[in-house]
Order: C-alpha cells, then structure tokens, then sequence
C-alpha cells in the first residue's frame, strides 16, 4: 500500500520534471506579455489567447503558415519514400538474406553517425543542382535521415508473414513485384503505418538539415520557430514564443501520444536489432 | 546462389541502394576530394588539390580537441546518467504501467518534442526575468545560478539532454523488464529470493544487453549533439559548449573555412566509425 503510494510520488514528479520544459512553454504562451513581465510562475493570473492570434499574423518577416506547411510536405517526401524504397529491399533481406550481412549493418549504423558529415557536401550539392531552399530537397535528405529505422521495422514485420504465402502466389505464375504489392504489403500494414508515424515525426522534428539547407522558400518549423526568438527591434516577445513552440511541438506530440504503443514498439525494436 | 536469382533479389534493393549511393556516396568521395584541397567559396567548383594540409589545420587546432573533450565527456555523462534514472524508474514503476499502459505515453512526451524546440524552451524557462526556474530559486532560496555561463552551461545542457532522453532509456528498460518470462521469477521466488537478490542475481544479468545497447545508444547521441545546443548556447560562453558537430558547422557556415570543415568532418566519419565498430565487435562477441 505505501509502497503503491510512493510509485505514484515518484511517477508524478518524474512525469513533472520530464516534461517540465512543455508545461512552462505551455502555461507562458496563455499569459498576457504584462503578466509574463510581472509573473514567471507556474500560474496564470488572467488567461488569454493573443498570443496565439500573435502568431497567427503573417508578416514579411515571419510565415507560420509557410513553416507549418514546409515541413508537412517535407516529411511526407521523407517519409513515404523512405518506406517506398525500403520496402523492396526489406523483402529481399527478409526472404533471400539478400544483404544482411554487409547492407543491412552498414544502413543501421548510419542511424549513428553525426549528420554534420554528410551536411556540407550536400549543401554543396544541391546548390549545383538548384535543389537548395526546396522542399523536395529537404524532404530528399529526410529520406536519408528515415531509411535505417524503416528498414528495421519493415524487415521484421515481413519476416513474420509465413513464406507460404508467397510460394503460394509463385505456384499461380504471380511475379516478385505482384507478390510485394498485393500480398506482403497488405499484411504489413500495421507495420507500414508505424513507420510512417514514426518517420513524421522525425522528419518533423529534424532541425540541422532544415538549418543549412533552406534559407526562405522552404524553412520547416523548427528552424521557422527559432525565428521568432531573434525578432527584430525591442527583445523577444516571450508570450508569441511561447505561443509558436507549442504549435511547432503539438503534431508529433498529438501523433506520439495517439500511437505511443506502436511507437515504444518500433522505438525499442529498433534499438535492440540496431 | 547462383546469379540470376542473386540479380533477381538484387532488383529488389537497386533503387535504395542507388538513392543512399546518390545521397551518402557521392557527398562522402565529395568530402575526401575536398578535404585534401584548397578551396574557398568562390573556387567551389575548381578545387586544387594541396594535400593534408587542411587536416593539419583542424589537426593543430586547439578548439578541435577542446570540441572532442566536450563531445565526448557529454556523450558518456548523459549516457550514464539517462540510463541510471531511467533504469531506476523503469524497475520502480513497472507495476504502475502493468495495468495503465497510458501512463507510458505521458513518460514519452518529451521524446516526441524537437530537441531543438525543446532547447529553445529552456532559453524561457531558464531565463533571468521572465523564466520559472530563476523566478523560485529567488523565492525560495534567495538566489538563483546563472544557468548559461562559462561554468555551468556545460552542466545546465547535461541536465537538459538527460531530461528529454531519459524516457528513451526507460523504455527500453521497461520492455526487457516486461520482456523477463514469468517462469523464471516464479522459480527464483520458490528458492526463496528476495526481490533484492532476484534484482541483481536475475533482472540484471538478463536485462544486461539492453543496457549496453541503451548505453551506447545514448552516448552515440550525446557525442554527436546539435540542435538543443545550438539554439540554448550556440558554441558557448568562450566556446565552452562546443560540440563537434558545432565545431564542423561554424567552420563552415560562420568562418567559410570549407577545406578545414570538411576535413574536421572526415576526421569526424573516421572516429566515429571506428567507435561503431568497436562497439558492434563488442556486442557481437558478448552475443555469442
């Protein structure tokens, strides 16, 4: 009983200090610019909501809108076609142990490496081909950044569909391709939506690539929210700030808390067949 | 297998190769020519090659060792940290999530948060004015530190990578928690453990491989830290927060020192591989 007790203390202050940074940002971004000078506690004497009309406003310098939208269609580039073509390629590891024993390893550890490696040939890169400041091109180097765990997630789930289906479907006169996209996919399909839940969220949540790679046209939401903390003339308006970094933060947090079972799933089948 | 059929499963995996070819491979040879060249923004596309003398650059540096010594040591920190507490509450709370499986998504919260936004929450809640933490350190103790100087920003950024990663650690330790069969604690009961002895004679011995993973996991991410630092404290009071990855990124971008940076980066690749390497020997022989 006291023992139950203390598990509830220590889960609530855990739970407290964990995710302490959200609640603050969250509890300041409804108090009004006068209250925030006046009241930095952990409570809201009048609460209001123009900061978040605040940020809502489009100005020449600062485009909500555009940044919300940047990294929408980035990450769905980064994220479906990591999974388009990780998929065929999981196949073959999980039937034919076509490349488990270099691609595979060498595609998982580059989950590892400090992305700053690759950052400054592909900046070069794509400013040759004009791919600089895009969401195509953002969205290309999210592929990149997806692909390891993808193919972890979609190898085991195809390595527990029965081979008889497939030889069932051979039997028929189905080829390799047919068999992939009729028979395996559809029962994969848990597993596809994992993977894509999860890539959306890291590919929202990237911050280097968007950093170096676009300057305006294509600025995602983590870069786009860092902007409104140099906001020109007078100091930082800490309320707006407040007000964007929820807003940057509330569609992989509400994705991660709709598919937290999936998501603790994949994360720790991930780290233990990484 | 013979080679039509090798062609054939080939067929399956070409485009990712192709694209990780395209994307990893070329940006790589990129950085090998260019790390043994002399080269500027202006000469981008005629690099002329002039030996190692940009490794001898970063080689000579005293700002790239200082940035191996910070990764490094806020690699090993948080790892050890985040896998302390989090195996700790893992094990402490595992009969609270037994039955309430959604309490796991409020302990996972902070994973689904950008770690950059994450950083720049704490450039409010840390601040001297306006933040939270000063605002009751003063009311309470009558002082409060300043989080972000030469001294302690090393230790406030530990505090708040191990404060977002921890929930990762956990995780993973609560599912091999879960993961221990039954059977196994029923006969170590009926030989009359106690819970402490079932701990460290049982759980951990059989939790042990998730531990090195979650370790070297966590210190792979420490070691190569970006965003949360860079948007708290950039490189730092007196460069005292300077990661490697920070350390790449302002030779190129604030001293367009391209040959230097992208010889910091191959140095970088090779170390780090080398690490992943002897890591994965590591775990491979322990697996067998």
């Amino acid at each position: 009983m006291i023992v139950t007790a203390l598990r509830w203390v220590v889960f609530a202050i855990a739970a407290f200090a964990l995710n302490f940074p959200v609640i603050a940002t969250l509890v300041t971004s409804f108090k009004s610019s006068r209250e925030i000078a006046t009241n930095p506690g952990l409570w809201i004497q009048a609460p209001t909501l123009e900061n978040y009309i605040a940020v809502l406003q489009v100005t020449d310098r600062l485009n909500i809108f555009a940044y919300l939208w940047n990294s929408t269609v980035a990450a769905l580039i980064g994220t479906t076609l990591a999974i388009v073509l990780a998929f065929p390629a999981a196949y073959a590891v999980a039937r034919a142990g076509y490349g488990r024993r270099m691609l595979m390893p060498l595609i998982v550890n580059l989950r590892a490496l400090p992305l700053i490696i690759f950052a400054i040939p592909i900046y070069m890169m794509f400013q040759w081909v004009g791919l600089l400041d895009t969401q195509l091109g953002l969205g290309l180097i999210l592929v990149v950044v997806n692909l390891p765990l993808a193919l972890v997630i979609l190898v085991n789930a195809i390595s527990e569909i029965p081979v008889e289906l497939d030889e069932a479907a051979l039997m028929d006169g189905a080829g390799r391709t047919k068999i992939i996209t009729t028979i395996i996919a559809p029962v994969c399909r848990s597993a596809i939506v994992t993977t894509f839940i999860f890539g959306f969220i890291t590919a929202w949540n990237e911050f280097l690539f968007g950093l170096m790679l676009t300057t305006r046209q294509a600025v995602p939401m983590t870069v786009g929210a860092s902007f409104f903390f140099s906001s020109g003339g007078g100091g930082i308006q800490w309320g707006t700030a407040s007000a964007v970094m929820i807003v940057a933060a509330l569609p992989p947090a509400v994705l991660g808390l709709v598919m937290y079972r999936q998501i603790s799933r994949s994360l720790t089948a991930g780290a233990v067949k990484g | 297998m013979d080679t039509r059929r090798h062609l054939e499963w080939g067929v399956l995996s070409a485009p990712m190769v192709i694209f990780l070819l395209l994307f990893l491979g070329f940006p790589a040879l990129v950085n090998i020519v260019y790390s043994l060249s002399s080269v500027s923004f202006q000469t981008l596309r005629s690099p002329e090659l002039s030996g190692f003398s940009n490794y001898v650059t970063v080689l000579t540096d005293g700002n790239f060792w200082r940035a191996i010594w910070f990764s490094l040591r806020f690699g090993t920190i948080t790892a050890l940290a985040e896998c302390l507490i989090g195996f700790v509450l893992a094990i402490f709370l595992a009969p609270l999530f037994e039955k309430r499986s959604w309490l796991l998504a409020i302990i996972m919260l902070p994973l689904m948060v950008a770690p950059a936004l994450v950083g720049l929450m704490y450039r409010l809640v840390l601040h001297e004015f306006v933040g939270p933490v000063p605002h009751y350190l003063w009311a309470w103790f009558g002082s409060a530190p300043a989080f972000l100087n030469a001294t302690n920003a090393f230790w406030t950024l530990v505090v708040v990578e191990t404060l977002q990663w921890t929930p990762f650690a956990f995780l993973l330790f609560y599912m091999a928690y879960r993961a221990i069969p039954f059977d196994v604690r029923e006969a170590a009961q009926m030989d009359g453990s106690s819970a402490w002895d079932m701990l460290w004679r049982i759980e951990i011995p059989l939790m042990a491989p998730t531990i090195a993973i979650a370790l070297f996991i966590r210190f792979i991410d420490g070691f190569r830290v970006f965003d949360n630092v860079y948007v708290l404290t950039g490189s730092g009071p007196g460069g005292s927060t300077r990661s490697l990855s920070i350390y790449v990124y302002e030779a190129f971008f604030r001293q367009g020192e391209i040959g230097p940076a992208v010889a910091a980066s191959v140095l970088l690749f090779i170390a780090s591989f080398a690490v992943l390497f002897a890591i994965n020997q590591g775990l491979a022989r322990r697996a067998r």
